[in-house]
């Protein structure tokens, strides 16, 4: 059984179908490639696998179970974690804050504890620091861990976005475009960390991007889209000699 | 970082140090104006809570505050009750009027939640408080009288006594909403204001955090409201309408909600701003609010953050010199890292 189960998810904005019948599926423990022109509806999808957006018709099912009428947030209780494509740092927050915020999201903790700095609070605190310091150590942000998320350079901001999409400790993990903005450099590392990512935390991925070199070298299998229509799936080799596939590019470039 | 710590609580000892003893040397009047410092204070450090972190703006504050003083007038004056019970019942209200509004202000911000607001506060101006209305609550056309209670056998009814009373409660307040601040609800309130769908994805309940920070911020303004029923001695609907909510929300933004020092230092400005001007200038306390409109107007140019947040912000400079951006050059390969964390 799929850990993500799209059947036919459709939804349009106005003039524009931004999804239209979109049916996927992402296997637990696999790193599944969604790819597609600019505006194909990537994102989109991504909203509406987490609750930000409401598909017109359509099911999306999660570990067997529906996730229609239930809220982002519960979602992300579920276990999933997404990281944004314009960066939804906490521009105004410290690095560390930035990550400790999805451990308190599921930490017991309460107003009164911390007003009244009750024992609980104080060990739940430390604990929250301790794992952020860990997670940042791993994305290699322990330096900056005191600046402000704002302040970052692009680069930086793509790894916190991911140290703090880890925090939750998800099972599925959209991300959606983390290797734009990144040089050259930066996103040849990027793959070795998606994999060391998977093996260190057993987790899903569900992965946007426009790098090929990237998308081709860490997905085990890749749904493409344009104009909202799944065009073509399958593993790499397979969808990368896809005329279709080929279509659709070229006509973007042309 | 501990040279920072050395000159916060320094600057706070010497403040409470101050606080205490400049009273001890004033006439009883101004004791009495210092007690009312104190408690506007109180409702200046209600929005450091909701503006300041969860960046929602309110113009019905001393809406709240009636809350808190009305019941604590009604109940002690109209139906002799203990007064820190009532106390208790009136923060109570106060907090649950405030869920109330935050409730409908859930998915407002920005001007909508001003205007909202500030229907609030003419609501309460021109129905709850009104005489005619709901007597039992707001007295009709007379006001209550609740006499000052004691505590722990200590008479408030001393204008000193008093003052040190309140005094007390606003510093108490001070130090439990910098806890709140520091903690866990600081962070997540913060993470609320600065992204909401970041803040929902990975995990928050919106709705719940907004309703708890207007439900914490009501409470202490209707705390407020209720040492005011007692410290005056009389409880009008005059002294909680919308006027006041708006200048205590001029004042809390041009000191600057992003800190707990604006407490103090906009309850003070604001009382014996007022005071200065009638007794020192030929100008009437209606000038006041030009002062402080044109106070609003320098602030939003010159420390946007608020004057308080400026000021504290160059200190820490100061202090602690910012530190450099590491280069990306200079930052260890992803690739290097070790792998210790799952
Ligand atoms: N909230 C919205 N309201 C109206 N139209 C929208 C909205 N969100 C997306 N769209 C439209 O839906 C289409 C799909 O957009 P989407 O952002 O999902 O594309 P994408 O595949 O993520 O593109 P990119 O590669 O540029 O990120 C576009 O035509 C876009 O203009
Ligand atoms: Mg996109």
């Amino acid at each position: 059984m799929a850990l993500l189960d799209l059947t036919e998810v459709s939804i349009r904005f106005g003039g524009v179908q931004a999804l239209l019948d979109v049916s996927l599926q992402v296997r637990e423990g696999e790193i599944v490639g969604l790819i597609g022109p600019n505006g194909a509806g990537k994102t989109t999808l991504f909203n509406c696998i987490t609750g930000v957006l409401r598909p017109d018709s359509g099911h999306i099912a999660y570990d067997g179970k529906d996730l229609a009428g239930v809220k982002t947030h519960r979602r992300a209780r579920l276990g999933m974690a997404r990281t944004f494509q314009n960066l939804q740092l906490f521009g105004r927050m410290s690095v560390l804050e930035n990550v400790m915020v999805p451990i308190d999201a599921f930490s017991p903790g309460t107003p009164v504890g911390d007003a009244f700095r009750l024992p609980t609070a104080r060990f739940e605190e430390r604990k929250a620091e301790e794992r952020a310091r860990a997670l940042l150590y791993f994305l290699d942000l322990l330096d900056v861990a005191d600046l402000q998320a704002g302040d970052l350079s692009v680069g930086m901001q793509r790894r916190l976005e991911l140290a703090r999409a880890l925090a939750s400790n998800p099972r599925l993990l959209l991300l959606d475009e983390p290797a734009a903005g990144l040089d050259a450099r930066e996103t040849a590392a990027l793959a070795d960390v998606l994999f060391r990512i998977r093996e260190q935390f057993k987790v899903t991925m569900l992965l946007v991007d426009h790098d090929m070199a990237l998308v081709m070298r860490a997905c085990d299998h890749i749904y493409v889209l344009d104009f909202g229509r799944i065009i073509s799936e399958g593993p790499p080799e397979d969808v990368r000699d896809d005329p279709e596939v080929i279509q659709a590019y070229l006509g973007e470039v042309a | 970082m501990s040279d920072l710590r050395l000159v916060r609580w320094t600057a706070v000892g010497v403040g409470v140090a101050l606080g205490v003893l400049i009273p001890a040397l004033l006439t009883d009047f101004l004791r009495t104006l210092a007690a009312d410092a104190a408690i506007a204070g109180l409702i200046v450090l209600s929005l450091v809570l909701l503006t300041g972190m969860v960046g929602q703006i309110s113009f019905c504050q001393y809406s709240f505050a009636a809350m808190g003083a009305f019941t604590v007038g009604s109940l002690v004056a109209g139906h002799h009750w203990d007064f820190w019970l009532a106390l208790l019942v009136g923060v109570f209200f106060a907090a649950v009027v405030g869920v109330l509004v935050g409730f409908v202000a859930l998915r407002l911000s920005g001007l909508f939640l001003a205007i909202l607001t500030i229907g609030v506060a003419l609501f309460f101006d021109r129905f709850v408080l009104a005489a005619g209305n709901w007597n039992s609550f707001s007295g009709g056309l007379s006001s209550w009288r609740p006499g000052r209670p004691s505590f722990f056998g200590i008479g408030l009814r001393g204008e000193y006594a008093f003052y040190l009373f309140a005094f007390g409660v606003l510093l108490a307040a001070c130090l439990l909403v910098w806890n709140l601040r520091t903690g866990k609800t600081g962070r997540v309130l913060r993470a609320v204001r600065e992204s909401e769908v970041a803040a929902s994805t990975v995990g928050l309940n919106l709705t719940a955090w907004k309703l708890t920070a207007f439900g914490i911020s009501a409470a202490l303004a209707g705390l407020a409201g209720g040492l005011a029923a007692v410290r005056v001695g009389s409880v009008s609907a005059g002294s909680y309408d919308f006027l006041h909510s708006i200048s205590i929300a001029a004042i809390a933004i041009v000191f600057g909600a992003g800190s707990i020092a604006s407490a103090p230092a906009g309850g003070i400005f604001l009382i014996f701003g007022r005071e200065a001007l009638i007794d020192w200038t030929p100008f009437s306390t209606q000038w006041f609010d030009v002062i402080l409109g044109a106070g609003l107007i320098f602030q939003l140019v010159h420390a946007p953050d608020g004057v308080v947040v400026d000021i504290e912000r160059r200190i820490t400079r100061r202090l602690r010199p910012p530190r450099q951006m590491p280069s990306e050059s200079e930052q260890r390969s992803p690739e290097r890292v070790p792998a210790e964390v799952g």
